[in-house]
This record gives structure tokens, sequence and C-alpha cells, in this order.
């Protein structure tokens, strides 16, 4: 597994009750793997916790073989190498397009930075954006910009937070398609997190269901959907 | 327990660290004064607990409650009035009614001496042009309701901007409840304005009462005794520091315990509405005779908080100026400016470190840390310098020690710097800078943050990278609130500025207690138009600005 995470439990600091008790998961290389679930399963917390933005009370993660926290360690959130695209993007309003996607690139000469931003805005087809602010761009170049930011350092795994729930429903379809794509291209090992399900059944390699801080069911979408038809209906009406 | 120390490991960095040893610094003084408070007491303590203490506490408990009773009146009707009507002039006095902060107590408490005693331009005028001489007991404003006036005039806006500011944001649907339900403009106000801006009311209250129990300047120049002016006593006049801690620390524990009433009365009762819309109230028109006596209403009050003494000060700044404005002023504004600057880029440092700290981590610890910055602003300028005084006599002893041990002339080297100075600004203001921070800090979230952090960006880093630019105006804002704060102060100063350094507030006080007020006043409108012109930028450029 690519990314294992074992016994993992972690409580918010105000709930007595944990979000997760000993939860296990692993997510194989180059996959793309969707976590299905409502708001307030814990989908979002599990992705910062992988990226480290959240200390675990237990439990171990690790990231291509490299322990990034068990009881004795804890990787810093910035050494971990992860890409991780916020809901709400999080670009930063005082930067341009350019100046937040070469925000990751540490190590590199000026020209290296240049030529892996300028690779990225044709990735995601935003190359004549490069000098705008993220004010003005529309929400559907927002996210883009906010996946070139995310892919620019190169990470071996990256993460999406409801990416789609900014975007209205007719842009939805087709960027959803746009990154499916983008994701295929690089290969990369990716986790993406919606309540939606035709998201999930769009993008994912594999679904992940998530209900309560528990997972209910893993597999691929045909399988995943067909034996919880009853109960997805159920959840989502 | 692995665990334990691996969390505490993993929050641990030079954030924390700082954090640690600036709330230490910040709450050392007032523990000296606690802990010297139950030290074995001397002769002149005996004295003052026997024979003044009784009086100190009369006269500062009827200062506090008359105050505070008559700023509520005041500050809630008028912040009600300009949120619910439209008449002339509304949307100049909702801010022009902050104004009066500009004026500093101590100086609208000579001022008005200056206006109504025997040389002033009433009786003057009155005797001069209509021959008339008047009772001076009724032109007397140097006794406790004088000050009481005094008080009022200049320190109702802390009640009015809080009051204003709620009922302008949150209380729309329930006021236009009350008025579909058929209740009159009258009752609405008494039954449901005011319950539901109690926890308001008692917010700017308590900020009126601890500016009360701080003054030194009006009760001095009035001649009440009050704890600041026997803590001011007990060391200047009887070289005392035992019993200047004494009456500090009593002072100390008096304030704390209004601070717990205060959290007591707002208590379960802290209203919040079911609806996260927050819709601003419209305002009626005011119409006929209630219109004109309204407004007339307003600009008598606005007269006498600000008009009056400003153009009595101008007079006087023209009649003076040529004297006044030469080099040793020049010396006066650079030292004001000096400490104001210095003193207000240490706390908006301070504070950025510690909001930054106590955001990121979300423990009881860092809490604790953001809660402890509150501590000096609720104690009086005269505690604290006290407190500092201690602190820094103390140091002294050490380094003497030190230079001996060196084999230099031992001197009291800190407790006579501008050093000591600047650090009980901190203490003092610290509070100021970090609401400011903290409530910019709130706006922006941790979002951007996170992000830099995924993007392989250090704590430190994202915070000079990004954090410190997305609240680039909530920094400026906290520098000048805390740069005005320091200008005006006054207790804290006269007790610990350096030998024969003034700063413009503390020499607008010595020419004012020599009587000599005309050459005041030039000081005096530096300060007020300094003030002015913050509250200007705070209050209507600030607020215009989309949320």
């Amino acid at each position: 597994m690519f990314v294992q995470i074992k016994d993992l439990t972690f409580n918010y600091k105000n709930s007595r009750k944990p979000l997760f008790e000993n939860l296990s998961l692993g997510f194989k290389q180059g996959e793309v793997t969707v976590i299905l679930g409502q708001s307030g399963s814990g989908k979002s917390t599990l992705l910062r916790l992988i990226a480290g933005l959240e200390i675990p009370a237990r439990g171990s993660i690790s990231i291509d073989r490299a322990v990034m926290n068990d009881s004795l360690r804890f990787v810093q959130p910035e050494k971990r190498g992860v890409g991780l695209v916020f809901q709400d993007y999080a670009l930063f309003p005082h930067m341009t397009v350019e100046k937040n996607i070469k925000f990751g690139l540490h190590k590199m000469s000026r020209k290296q930075k240049q030529n892996r931003m300028e690779e990225l805005l044709t990735l995601v087809g935003m190359e004549e954006f490069a000098s705008r602010y993220p004010y003005e761009l529309s929400g559907g170049q927002q996210q883009r910009v906010a996946l070139a930011r995310a892919l620019a350092p190169n990470p071996s795994l990256i993460m999406f937070d409801e990416p789609f729930s900014n975007l209205d429903s007719k842009l939805q379809e087709q960027i959803r398609d746009d990154l499916k794509d983008i994701i295929k291209l690089t290969g990369i090992t990716s986790i993406f997190v919606t309540h939606d399900e035709e998201d999930a059944r769009a993008i994912g390699d594999r679904i992940v269901l998530m209900h309560d801080g528990k997972i209910q069911e893993a597999g691929r979408p045909e399988a995943v959907f067909k034996k919880n038809r009853e109960k997805l209906s159920l959840a989502y009406v | 327990m692995l665990y334990l120390i691996r969390k505490m490991r993993s929050q641990f960095n030079s954030w924390a660290l700082l954090s640690f040893i600036f709330s230490i610094l910040i709450i050392l003084p007032a523990l000296l004064i606690m802990v010297q408070l139950f030290a074995e007491s001397n002769e002149n303590w005996e004295h003052i607990k026997e024979f003044m203490l009784k009086n100190y506490i009369i006269n500062s408990v009827t200062l506090v409650i008359f105050t505070g009773l008559f700023t509520v009146i005041i500050g809630v009707c008028a912040a009600w009035l300009v949120t619910a009507y439209t008449f002339p002039l509304q949307r100049f006095f909702k801010w022009g009614m902050i104004l009066p902060l500009a004026i500093p107590p101590y100086i609208g408490a000579y001022t008005y001496h200056g206006i109504l005693n025997y040389t002033g331009v009433i009786q003057t005028n009155l005797r001069n042009h209509f021959d008339i001489k008047v009772d001076q007991k009724f032109f007397d404003i140097m006794n406790i309701p004088g000050a009481i006036f005094i008080f009022t005039l200049f320190l109702y806006p802390y009640v009015f901007i809080i009051t204003r500011s709620f009922l302008e944001n949150q209380s729309s649907s329930l006021i236009e409840n009350a008025r579909i339900l058929g209740k009159s403009s009258f009752q609405t106000f008494i039954q449901v304005v005011l319950p539901i801006s109690r926890t308001a009311i008692v917010g700017g209250v308590s900020l009126v009462i601890l500016e009360v129990f701080n003054d030194y300047g009006v009760v001095k120049y009035f001649g009440i005794q009050t704890f600041s002016t026997a803590i001011f006593q007990a060391w200047f006049g009887m070289g005392d520091i035992q019993s200047a801690i004494k009456l500090a620390g009593t002072l100390m524990v008096i304030v704390v315990f209004i601070l717990i009433a205060e959290k007591l009365i707002r208590g379960r009762k802290r209203y919040s509405y079911s609806t996260s819309k927050v819709r601003p109230l419209q305002p009626k028109e005011l119409k006929g005779w209630k219109k004109y006596s309204v407004l007339s209403l307003f600009l008598t009050w606005f007269a006498f908080a600000f008009l009056i003494p400003s153009i009595q000060l101008l007079q006087w700044v023209y009649m003076t100026y040529d004297v006044i404005l030469n080099e040793v002023f020049l010396d006066l504004i650079w030292n004001s400016v000096f400490v104001a600057s210095i003193g207000s880029a240490l706390i908006v440092i301070t504070a950025l470190i510690i909001a930054n700290f106590s955001r990121l981590s979300k423990g009881w610890f860092s809490q604790f840390f953001s809660k402890i910055t509150v501590l000096g602003y609720s104690l009086p300028g005269a505690v604290i310098a006290i407190g500092v005084l201690t602190l820094f006599l103390a140091l002294d002893q050490k380094v003497i020690v030190l230079y001996e041990w060196i084999g230099l002339e031992p001197t009291l080297v800190l407790s006579l710097s501008i050093s000591m100075l600047i650090f009980a600004y901190v203490v003092r203001f610290l509070a100021v800078g970090y609401n400011s921070i903290e409530s910019g800090f709130e706006k922006v979230g941790t979002a951007f943050t996170d992000a830099s952090r995924t993007l392989g960006m250090s704590v430190t880093k994202t915070f000079f990278k990004v954090d410190i630019k997305m609240i680039k105006g909530a920094v400026a804002g906290g520098f000048i609130l805390v740069f005005v704060d320091i200008l005006k102060e006054l207790p804290l100063t006269l007790i610990l500025q350096p030998f024969n350094f003034y700063t413009l507030a503390t020499k607008t006080f010595q020419y004012a207690s020599d009587e000599r007020i005309h050459e005041a006043s030039v000081s005096s409108i530096v300060i007020i138009f300094i003030s002015a012109l913050s509250i200007f930028f705070l209050h209507k450029v600030l607020e215009k600005e989309p949320k």
C-alpha cells in the first residue's frame, strides 16, 4: 500500500467521543480513491490527518513506506510532500496566479521555477492567466490554479477536499472530466473527498463509503454501489 | 504517555517559547504586587488603612457608580437614536458621537475649569458686559459631581460604540418583530432593545469603569482623594514603595472583583441568534417636532463633549502659541512619538507572536497565553507602574551586584531608563493591539496557512509570506489604536518617566497643575488632533470597507 493508515484514533478538542476509533485504511499507488460520505462523517478530517494538519491521538500513518506519525514521531505538514486542494481553494489573494503556483517550489533556480510554472499552467489550460489575481478568475479557473499549485512541487500524493462543491452543476461535470484526465496524465496517487455520488462514480477507481467516522464499504465503484443501493438512496434522498 | 510527549514535541517551536516568555513578562508585575500584598506591613500602611482607606474607597466607588450610570443612559440612548431613526446630521453623529473620546478626561477637566472659573470666558463676559457677579459655588466643578460630569462627557463613547454596533448588526429581526406586533418605539426600546443589548452595555460600561479607576489626571486636578492619587502620594510624597504596593494591590483586588462580576452579569445570557443572516436595521424617519428635538439634543451634547472644549483650547492656543512653539516643544513631540512608536511596535510584534501561536495550536496552554494579554488593560496605570517599578528595582539589585563584580561604579541603571516606561506601556496596552490582530486572524481563518504548509513552508515562513500579508489592515489598526493610547497615557508615564523626560501628556498635566492652563493648550490640541484623526480613520474609513 502506498498510503497506510493503522489503528488511527482522533478526537477534536471539544468533543468527548472520538471521531475515529482504530481506523485502518490503505491506498494503492497510482489509484484514484473517492471517500464518499455525508457532511460530518469525518472524511475531510481524514485528509487533514494524512496531510499533517491535525495531530492524531493514537495510531500511525505512513506514506510511501515512510512513517509520518506514530507514537514517537510526527512529521510536520511541510515535510510530508503531500498536495492538498482545499474546498474553497485557499489561493493566496495577495499573489498572482504565477506567484501562487511558484509558492511551493523550493530549491530550484529561477529558470526552473518559471519552466515548472509554465508547464503546469499548460497542463491545466490556464497559460494566459499567469499575471491575474485570484479574484479576477471564475470559480472553475480558480480551481484549476489550485490544482496546478498543489501539483507544482511534484507531490507523491494529491488530495482533494470537496473539489466541486463551489461550482455550478453545469460547470461541475466538465471540470470533473478535465480533472480526471489531468490526474490520469500525471499518474499520481489521488484521494478525493465528496458527498456527491455522481462525482464518486465518475472519478473513482475505488470507493470508500464513510459514515460517522467508520468505513462501511470499500471496493470497485460498481460493486460498492450495487451492494449499498438501498442505504445510499436513503442517505442521499 | 508516549503520545503526550510526542504531542508536546510536535507543537513545541520557537513560537511557543516566545509566547511563553512574553506572557511571563506580562504577568510578572501583577504577580509581584500580589505577593507583596501579603508581606508584613509598615507604619505608614497601618495609618493609611486606619484613617484614609475608607475615604479612598468611598470616593472611587462613588465616581465609578455615577459615571457608569450616566454613561449608560447617554451612550445607550444615543446609540438607539442614531440606529433606529434618521434625522438631519444622523449620518455624521454615527461616528461624530465617538469624537469626544479624542479628548482625554484630564484635558477636558482643566479646560472646563478654565471656562468656568473666575477668570474664565463666561464669568469675565458676565462681569464686563452685563455687570453680573455670580456666586462662585455654582461655577465650581472641582468636586466629585464635577468629576462625574467630566468623566461622563468624555467616556460615554465606550458605551455608545459597542451598543451601536450591536444594535446595527444583530438586532434587526427582533426590533422589526416588536414593531409589527404593535409596540410603540418607546415600548420597543424598554422591552426589547434594553434587554437584548445588555451584554453590549455591560461590555461598554466595564471599559468606562476601568478608565475611571485608571484616571489620575482628573481627580488629582480636582483634589479628590482616590486610589490613584493615594498611590502617587505614597510613592512620590512619602517615598514609601511598600504602601504604594499595598494600595495598588487593594485596587487590583477590587478591579478583579468587578471583572468577575461583569462575567457573572453577562453569564449565560450571551445572546446569539438562531439566524446567521445579519441584516442592518432599517431606520425610521423622524418628522416634525421630534426631528428637531432629537437634533438639538445631539447638537447640545456634541457641543459640550467636543466643540466647546476644542474651541476654548484653540483660543488658548492662539494666545500662547508664540511662547510655546519652540525647540522644547519639538522635543516633547519627539519624545511622545518616540515612546509611542517603539511601544506600539513592540506590542504589535508581541501580539502577533502570541496570537499566531494560540490560533495554530488549540490546546488550553495557548489559550491561557491569549487570556493573559488582557490582564494589563484591566489594571489601572498606577498599579502597573508600581508593579513594573518593583520589578526593575529588584532587577537593578542584581545588576548592581554584577557591576560590582565586574568592577564598575554601581548605579540604578534599569529603573532610571526609558526601557522601564516602554515595558510598562507594553504590559498596559498589549490587549488593545492583541484584540485587533486576533480579530484579523479570525476573519482570515486558517485555510491559507494550511495551504502554505502543505506546499512545504514552515510555520515561520508561512507567517512572513502569507499570514502577515493577509492581516495587514488589522496590524495597522492595532498599531494606530495603541499609538494613540500611549500618546494620551498619563498616570503610568508620570510615575515611570525618566528624570527630565516629558511627553505631551505629562507636560500638559504639569502646566495645568501649575495653573498655567493656557500654556497647556498647545500640547492638548496636538493630542486631541491626532486622536481625532485616528478615530476618523478607524470608524469612518475602515468601516466603509466591504467585510
